[in-house]
């Protein structure tokens, strides 16, 4: 780049320092969340979406997520209970029960309690 | 339900009975819903159950080896690692030949065994994969998807070394009570191939004349008094399949499509209204085609189906007649087991699943199967006392000894249209033979 240190500040726009990754604007709204990804896979980093690159835009995902979802997200990535696609958690979680694994029990609570996403991390993004 | 004595009263014959239980609800796909699940599903639900299986078995092996998954091996360190194993067949034929520039080597002598020298195994687990080398796992004997129990060391390229080998073996038989009791047949046959220009149907209805006891003396009929079951073990028929072109078929088409099977009823019918009968679907037999094949609808047989002596069964069919448990299959896992593998004859192959407790290795692999979810049907829990597999080219059998004292009766049996041979075997000891049809003059 032939740019001069001086001139790195003007090559990118600036942008509003709001700390992490920005919500995006209000979506039309999705009925279907199975449908939408709402979830990020990076938790607390912007490596894949660099401020630099949503600088003149917004987010290709959201990223609103609690700590319940990310109790069942590590749920879904502990390889002890086998591969997480194709099944809906509760039913990978039934299945870890009946073959003895001894899955925990507050995990079996809350999706039966059906207000937490019902198909794992990756369900319709793979 | 008791038995009938065969002595004849007022000059009756009265045919014998079994108790008969059905243990197919395992082979059952009704209730199962399809998600989308790719087969990783029945892997791990494969994987855990005879790792849990093995990790048991391993205090009576090699008590003071360590234990650990693949990704902790470390080189140089003596250790056991159970996993699937995976057999890399240079010349297995792959979806993805088609788009590559260059095709891969040319077949051998042999185009139907994809056996090569180069074939390798490696070990998975979930952790990650290892290759496998050595003189004591030879590819040639195994599959992909059989889980074992290796002993070795990791070496210095980054291969597992293997220094001993543990399947799972022979699984624990109930005991059969001795007693002396009473003969009793069950007549296996399979490769009927009704509607195919080979199958004979003189010969067929010799063989149904003679278990209904329209044949023969008074001797031979009450020899054929103790015949307790018939097993029909796949490939009843043959529909003409170059009549399915794509196009609708006319009515005298579909009269042609429909012939083979109204046949099989008729014949059917026969026998049903005499003895109990169990049919079994085959690769050729109007049934879906992955594993475990379901039972043949009943509107396929509307006569047959109306006797309760008649009964449509799953592929695999596991059942108890009296105490003796049988199971079998119409023969897709050995035949498969011999486009992959290697053996002396084929109850080696057929050994060699109930060693490696499990019916069907190859399935998903290159045998089709329903994407299970939370159970692998075909593991086998306890040992049968009658292994048997249809379609084979010849009449073979065998009886193995297990390492607790289990006793199988193992049985090929061959085609019918081809050989004209049925197997009778006695379910007081185990004991086979052939009957063979012939209907040459001469």
């Amino acid at each position: 780049m032939a740019t001069s240190k001086s001139d790195m500040k003007g090559f990118f726009k600036q942008k509003k320092k709001s700390g992490g990754i920005t919500k995006a604007k209000a979506k039309s709204s999705s009925t279907k969340k199975s449908l939408s990804p709402k979830r990020s896979a990076t938790y607390g980093s912007d490596i894949t979406q660099p401020a630099a690159l949503i600088s003149h835009g917004s987010p290709d995902i959201e990223d609103d997520y609690d700590e319940k979802e990310e109790v069942l997200r590590q749920f879904d990535m502990n390889m002890a209970y086998g591969p997480c696609l194709g099944m809906s958690r509760l039913a990978r979680w039934e299945r870890a029960k009946s073959l003895g694994m001894n899955p925990p029990e507050d995990i079996g609570h809350l999706l039966k309690a059906g207000k937490v996403g019902a198909e794992c991390l990756w369900e319709g993004r793979v | 339900m008791e038995t009938e004595d065969s002595s004849s009263e007022n000059g009756l014959l009265h045919r014998k009975q079994a108790l008969y239980s059905s243990l197919d609800s395992c082979f059952e796909i009704q209730k199962e819903m399809y998600r989308g699940q790719q087969y990783s599903q029945i892997y791990f639900a494969r994987l855990h159950l005879m790792r849990t299986l093995l990790y048991s078995l391993l205090p009576n092996w090699k008590p003071h080896i360590h234990v650990c998954t693949v990704i902790g091996l470390e080189e140089g360190k003596e250790c056991i690692i159970v996993g699937t194993l995976y057999k890399h067949m240079k010349l297995k034929p792959s979806i993805l030949e088609e788009y590559s520039k260059e095709r891969s080597a040319t077949p051998l002598v042999r185009p139907h065994n994809f056996m090569h020298p180069d074939d390798h195994l490696i070990l998975e687990d979930e952790s990650g994969r290892i290759k496998v080398c050595g003189d004591v796992l030879l590819p040639s004997v195994y599959v992909t998807g059989v889980v074992v129990a290796l002993h070795g060391k990791e070496t210095g390229t980054g291969d597992f070394w293997v220094e001993d080998v543990m399947e799972a073996g022979i699984p624990h038989q109930i005991e059969r009570p001795i007693k002396s009791g009473e003969d009793k047949y069950v007549i296996f046959v399979s490769g009927l191939d009704i509607g195919s220009s080979t199958s004979n149907p003189l010969k067929f209805q010799l063989l149904v004349d003679h278990i209904t006891g329209h044949l023969g003396d008074k001797k031979e009929q009450s020899i054929a008094a103790k015949i307790v079951r018939v097993i029909i073990a796949g490939n009843s028929v043959e529909i003409p399949r170059g009549l399915l072109n794509g196009q609708n078929l006319g009515s005298k088409d579909q009269f042609t499509l429909s012939e083979p099977i109204k046949e099989l009823d008729i014949q059917l019918t026969q026998i049903a209204a005499g003895i109990p009968v169990d049919i079994m679907p085959g690769p050729n037999d109007p049934a879906n085609f992955s594993l475990p094949q379901q039972p043949l609808h009943r509107c396929l047989f509307p006569s047959s189906s109306a006797y309760n002596t008649f009964r449509s069964c799953p592929n695999p069919h596991l059942f108890q007649l009296d105490d003796v448990s049988l199971l079998g299959t119409s023969g897709q896992n050995i035949d498969d087991l011999e486009k992959y593998s290697d053996a002396n004859d084929k109850l080696e192959f057929l050994e060699r699943t109930l060693r490696w407790r499990h019916v069907a290795p190859t399935a998903p692999n290159t045998l089709g199967c329903y994407p299970f979810t939370d159970r692998d049907p075909f593991f086998v829990e306890t040992c049968p006392h009658v292994y048997f597999v249809g379609n084979q080219e010849k009449y073979e059998t065998r009886l193995i000894k297990g390492a607790e004292g289990q006793i199988v009766r193992l049985i090929c049996i061959p085609r019918f249209s081809e050989t004209g041979v049925a197997v009778v075997l006695n379910l007081r000891n185990l004991e086979c033979h052939a009957l063979s049809f012939g209907t040459e003059f001469g």
